[in-house]
Order: structure tokens, then C-alpha cells, then sequence
């Protein structure tokens, strides 16, 4: 057969240490990915009521976590995903030093408040197969607004050439809020910073198209981007980790544009020789859904594979409690706040030749599990949350306060242990681990 | 965290880096060429969302003030203050007031980067009116020529001759962004 000039499918991309392309890659079909799938009522009753049919007992989960508002209009990233897109400019800006132009977009982005933005060089891999969007405008997802993008009768390998950069801008969310993850003060931290990269990445797109180019959503899988442009490095949690971060950034939907820009390398973090050896994440998993063994091949691709639906199907029972798990980001020994010694111990990891690598990581992982414990336990206190008080009972904690509440005023709030809803033996009795 | 190296930071670094930006003064003084391309207007032109039926379980207002300030930071404020309302046409008590540090004044540099003051405003009063709504009390949030002047009566910094707020902390390199005008019990500064 004879192959059209520049359709035949480049090689595959060098993506870092921790995941390798060894078959032929299939484009991933958004429609058949989990929050799809169960918004069309695939995933059963509860998963589907829970996603579709809830409203949120908490005012601050109601206002940023997507389906779970009383009243969309209080959500702002649905606003702002389900707004018209604007036209490109006409006259275009012209770039002569692609280098200049990825020094400027990244400082826009940070300038936004991006807290990482890298350039990957797109691969047809990457993107999504070319599927139309629900015909339903609730199942949609509404951090997937990929309605006016479309390949316009394109395949994969021309979309490519056509547009050959994706830009990975996202935020991270906050380290101390997080240590009360399964709880909602961690889920403040993520759907709060969540909301802030979905509006940072539609005013990028927006300026893009003022510089007269092109930038399409819903396009790249931004996994992938990620770590051709070096965001991170897959853990065996699924999750990209990144160098100042750790497991705490946002993987949204990328920008994938014909920008002339200077795509960024992938990165050696040690996360690779740190996941053999580590597991913590697997451990602490309330749904043993993270794997204790090897990298498997799936879809042409050598990686770890968590078991995404026994991950989900534990949310419907802990709305009461909860909207996002994040224990797999939370232990993972990688994130920490962003300060000089976690930069100097990362350093020290990818610095040190790889064959020794393992010797320090279980030193590192030795000195993690004594100073943050084998399992994240601190009470965290914010806005009248607090972590310490047990999955069920209610009391103000809140010092000072001396209004009347249908719930008791805790006598003398001590202690400084934080209680996380499903506490671990609670499900371990039901849920199988797969070693 | 003691253990910060935030002090190490060479506070001129980035704005050295922007005066080699050839493109810097595009994305600053250049005004959108379609509206549509900048957030802001999507965000200011969003109908209102609706008052939760029920109220919450609130604490004391001194309480509920602090944690309304709070909520203001972490959204990414960074002066926050509450002041009182006379003759309100929809008869609410209190305005609460965010103040963000500027770089370009929004007034004067139309182009999305000038806005970005702007943007980084509206999230934090879009998001914080909104979750007062979901308290179940009223929040409207709206452009208004009086804002500095709330601003400067919230006591977070007095106004200059040419009516432009000046701050203790960041002088008039700020923006007052959008004032939530609201009826939950608060404890004015």
C-alpha cells in the first residue's frame, strides 16, 4: 500500500525511564474512559447516582467539584469550559526565535499562575481517537470541552504534523491541606487549584489565538504530554511526579497548538528506581487498587496499571465524607512542600548513578517512613473543618466560638491525630490485594 | 514549615527576564482582538447562581469573618477586608472587598496580560460569592466606580488625590477587584 507523504506514523517518542512504548499504541477513545463511561450509566446504579444524581452535604464541595453543585451556575469551571470560543486573530504574530516564543508562553503561563508549564513535541499516540461528543450535554464532562475541536476529517499522524506542540500549563495544590486528604479540607486543595488551572489554561488558550495561532482542547492525553515534556515521571500511583511537587499537580486537559516552540526533554527524577522499591502508595490504598508488582503492557505501552474501577467504585460510599481520595498523592515520599531540602534530596537521587540508586532509596524511604510515618495521620484545622474529629460524630472545634449549633462545642480539642473515612482495616476485609 | 528558602529568591530576576521578552509588551498593552478570547467578560456576563435553600450551621460572626478572609487568601487574595453598606439598593449589609497586587493596572493596559490583575480577581470574588450563595445567604459580586473608596473604608489603605487606592503593603501597584455586596453576618473592619 502505498503511503501518502507525511502520513506515515513517526517513531515512537522517548517518554523517561518509567514508561516505554513497546506495540503499537491504539488512540485512546475519550468516550470510553471512566467518568464517560459512568455518566452514561455504564458503571451501575450507585457509581451512577453518585456522579450524576448528588448533590454535595458540603457549601465548598457544592461550589468547585464537578457534579456535585446544587446550581452549575456557582461552579466556576463550568463557566468558563462552556464558553464560546473566540476566533483566531488575523494578523498574526510573527515568531522568528521559537526559543524567545517558549521563554514568553511559559512566563504568560507562571505570569497566570501556573505553577509548571512544559512544551511537548505531540506524537499521533497522544491524542484522543476522533469521536464525537455525547449528544447528551449532562454526561458530558465538563472538564472535557473538546465540542468545537475536531480533526476536521484528519488522521492522527496529519493533526500532528499540522500542529506539532502541546502545552502542559497546571497548577499544584497545597501541601498542608492535603495532609487531611479523605477529608474535605484535602478536597478543597485539589478542586480549588483545579478550578485555577482550568481558567489559567483557558485565558493561555485564549491568548494563543490573539497571537494568531491555533490552539485546540480536548485533543491530547495529557498524561502523555506530560512526560515527554518532562512534567514528571509515572509512580506506580498512575500519577506523574514531578520534581518541586511531587504527586500534587493537576494533569488538565493540555493545549495542543502550531505555535513554533522549543519542545522540552523528559526528566530523570529517580522516580523509577524509587517506585521498585517504595509501595508505600500501594500499601495505604484503601481499595488495593494500586499494584504491589511489575510494570504490565497495556495498550502498547510498559507501565504500572492501577485498577482504575475498583479506585472509583469506593466513591459513592464516601460522599458523606469526602470527594476525592488522594492517598496515593498524599504518602508518596515525593511530595513534600516545595523547599530546599526536598530540592537537595532530588537532586542527590537523579544525581547519583543509576546502578547505586536503590541503596539511597531505602535510605531515603527509611528516613520517610520515620519522620512522615508509614501512613499520613496530622489533624489539620481550616475554616472549621477539622480532621481530628471521627468519620460520623460532629463537634465545633472552633476556638472561640460561642454560638449555638444543632452539634455539641467539643469540650477541649486535643490531640493532634487526623481520621480519614474508610479508615484502612475497614476495607481491607473486603477488598482483595492482587499480589 | 520553618525550614523556607523563599528568602533566597532575587526579587528582580523575572522582571529582568520580561525586559529581553520581545513579545512581553504584546501580551500586555495589546487589547484582545475578540472578546471572547479573554476570560473576563465570560466570568462578569455568568448569570448569578441561586441562594442554597438551607442556611448553614454558621459560628459567631467574628468566626464567620475570619474564615470569610481566609477562604479570600487561599483563593489567591491578597488583601481582603469588610466594610459596611449604606442605602444598598438591594438592601445588603456588608461589602467584602478583595485587593490583588498588580504589576499593570487593569485600567490602563487592555491587553491579557495587563488584565491578568483582573482575571486572578474575579476568581477569587467569583468563587467567593458563589460559596457564600452555597452558605445559603445572598452574594452578588460587581464592577463599581465606589470600589476603592470601599476599599480605603474596609481600612485596607487610603485613597491618593487621583482617587486610586494606595496600600500599606504593595503601594498602588494593586487592583481592587469586583465587590461581593452580601447579607451573611459579618464583623466590618
Amino acid at each position: 500500500m502505498a503511503v501518502t507523504p507525511g502520513t506515515e506514523t513517526p517513531p515512537p517518542p522517548y517518554l523517561g525511564r518509567s514508561v516505554r512504548i513497546v506495540g503499537p499504541v491504539a488512540n485512546v477513545d475519550m468516550n470510553q474512559t471512566p467518568h464517560p463511561r459512568n455518566s452514561r450509566g455504564e458503571l451501575g446504579k450507585a457509581l451512577f447516582n453518585w456522579y450524576r444524581n448528588t448533590i454535595s452535604r458540603d457549601p465548598l464541595t457544592r461550589v468547585s467539584a464537578p457534579n456535585h453543585f446544587a446550581d452549575q451556575r456557582n461552579f466556576l469551571a463550568s463557566v468558563v469550559n462552556q464558553a464560546p470560543k473566540g476566533k483566531i486573530n488575523s494578523s498574526q504574530v510573527a515568531v522568528s526565535d521559537p526559543a524567545a516564543m517558549t521563554r514568553h508562553i511559559k512566563a504568560v503561563a507562571h505570569h497566570m499562575g501556573a505553577d509548571v508549564v512544559t512544551v511537548a513535541r505531540a506524537h499521533p499516540s497522544f491524542l484522543y481517537a476522533a469521536t464525537a461528543p455525547p449528544k447528551d450535554s449532562a454526561a458530558r464532562d465538563v472538564y472535557q470541552n473538546r465540542s468545537g475541536d475536531v480533526y476536521q476529517g484528519r488522521t492522527p499522524e496529519q493533526m500532528v504534523q499540522r500542529y506539532p506542540y502541546i502545552i502542559v500549563a497546571t497548577t499544584a495544590w497545597d501541601y498542608d491541606k492535603l495532609q487531611a486528604h479523605r477529608h474535605y479540607i484535602g478536597d478543597a486543595a485539589y478542586h480549588v487549584s483545579q478550578m485555577k488551572a482550568q481558567l489559567i489554561l483557558k485565558a493561555l488558550e485564549g491568548y494563543i489565538r490573539e497571537l494568531g495561532y491555533a490552539a485546540l482542547r480536548g485533543m491530547s492525553n495529557p498524561q502523555a504530554a506530560g512526560l515527554a515534556s518532562g512534567v514528571g515521571e509515572l509512580g506506580r500511583n498512575g500519577l506523574l511526579i514531578h520534581r518541586k511537587f511531587g504527586a500534587r499537580i493537576h494533569m488538565p486537559d493540555a493545549i495542543m497548538t502550531d505555535l513554533p516552540l522549543v519542545p522540552d526533554r523528559p526528566v530523570d527524577n529517580g522516580v523509577e528506581d524509587f517506585c521498585k522499591i517504595c509501595r508505600k502508595c500501594a500499601i495505604n490504598c484503601p481499595t488495593n487498587s494500586v499494584p504491589f508488582g511489575d510494570k504490565v503492557v497495556f495498550n502498547g505501552v510498559e507501565k504500572y496499571k492501577i485498577n482504575w474501577l475498583t479506585c472509583y467504585k469506593v466513591r459513592p460510599y464516601m460522599d458523606a465524607h469526602w470527594g476525592s481520595c488522594l492517598t496515593c498523592a498524599t504518602v508518596c515520599p515525593f511530595t513534600k512542600p516545595n523547599v530546599w531540602w526536598r530540592s537537595l534530596t532530588v537532586w542527590a537521587l537523579s544525581a547519583c548513578p543509576i546502578p547505586a540508586r536503590p541503596l539511597l532509596v531505602r535510605a531515603l524511604k527509611a528516613i520517610d517512613d520515620r519522620f512522615w510515618g508509614t501512613t499520613r495521620q496530622s489533624r489539620v484545622r481550616w475554616l472549621g473543618y477539622d480532621s481530628g474529629i471521627k468519620p460520623g460524630e460532629q463537634a465545633c472545634t472552633v476556638a472561640g466560638c460561642t454560638a449555638e449549633h444543632g452539634t455539641a462545642h467539643a469540650a477541649e480539642p486535643v490531640g493532634s491525630i487526623g481520621y480519614y473515612a474508610p479508615l484502612k482495616e475497614n476495607t481491607n476485609r473486603f477488598v482483595k490485594r492482587d499480589v | 514549615m520553618a525550614l523556607r528558602s523563599d528568602w533566597l529568591k532575587i526579587p528582580w530576576r523575572r522582571a529582568h527576564a520580561r525586559h529581553h521578552d520581545p513579545y512581553w509588551d504584546f501580551f500586555i498593552n495589546t487589547p484582545p482582538a475578540d472578546r471572547a478570547n479573554s476570560v473576563l467578560d465570560v466570568i462578569r456576563k455568568a448569570p448569578e447562581g441561586n441562594v442554597f435553600p438551607t442556611k448553614a450551621d454558621l459560628h459567631t460572626p467574628e468566626v464567620t469573618t475570619s474564615h470569610v478572609k481566609e477562604m479570600a487568601r487561599y483563593l489567591g487574595t491578597d488583601l481582603v477586608g469588610i466594610t459596611t453598606l449604606e442605602n444598598d439598593d438591594a438592601g445588603h449589609p456588608f461589602a467584602i472587598v478583595c485587593v490583588v497586587r498588580a504589576d499593570d493596572d487593569p485600567h490602563e493596559a487592555p491587553g491579557i496580560g495587563g488584565q491578568v490583575p483582573a482575571q486572578n480577581g474575579l476568581f477569587v470574588t467569583f468563587v467567593l460569592a458563589a460559596w457564600i450563595r452555597e452558605l445559603g445567604f445572598r452574594a452578588t459580586m460587581a464592577m463599581s466606580p465606589d470600589a476603592p473608596r470601599l476599599a480605603a473604608a474596609a481600612k485596607l489603605g487610603t485613597l491618593d488625590r487621583t482617587g486610586k487606592l494606595v496600600t500599606a503593603e504593595y503601594g498602588t501597584r494593586v487592583h481592587v477587584a469586583d465587590v461581593i455586596r452580601t447579607d451573611l453576618p459579618l464583623v466590618p473592619a
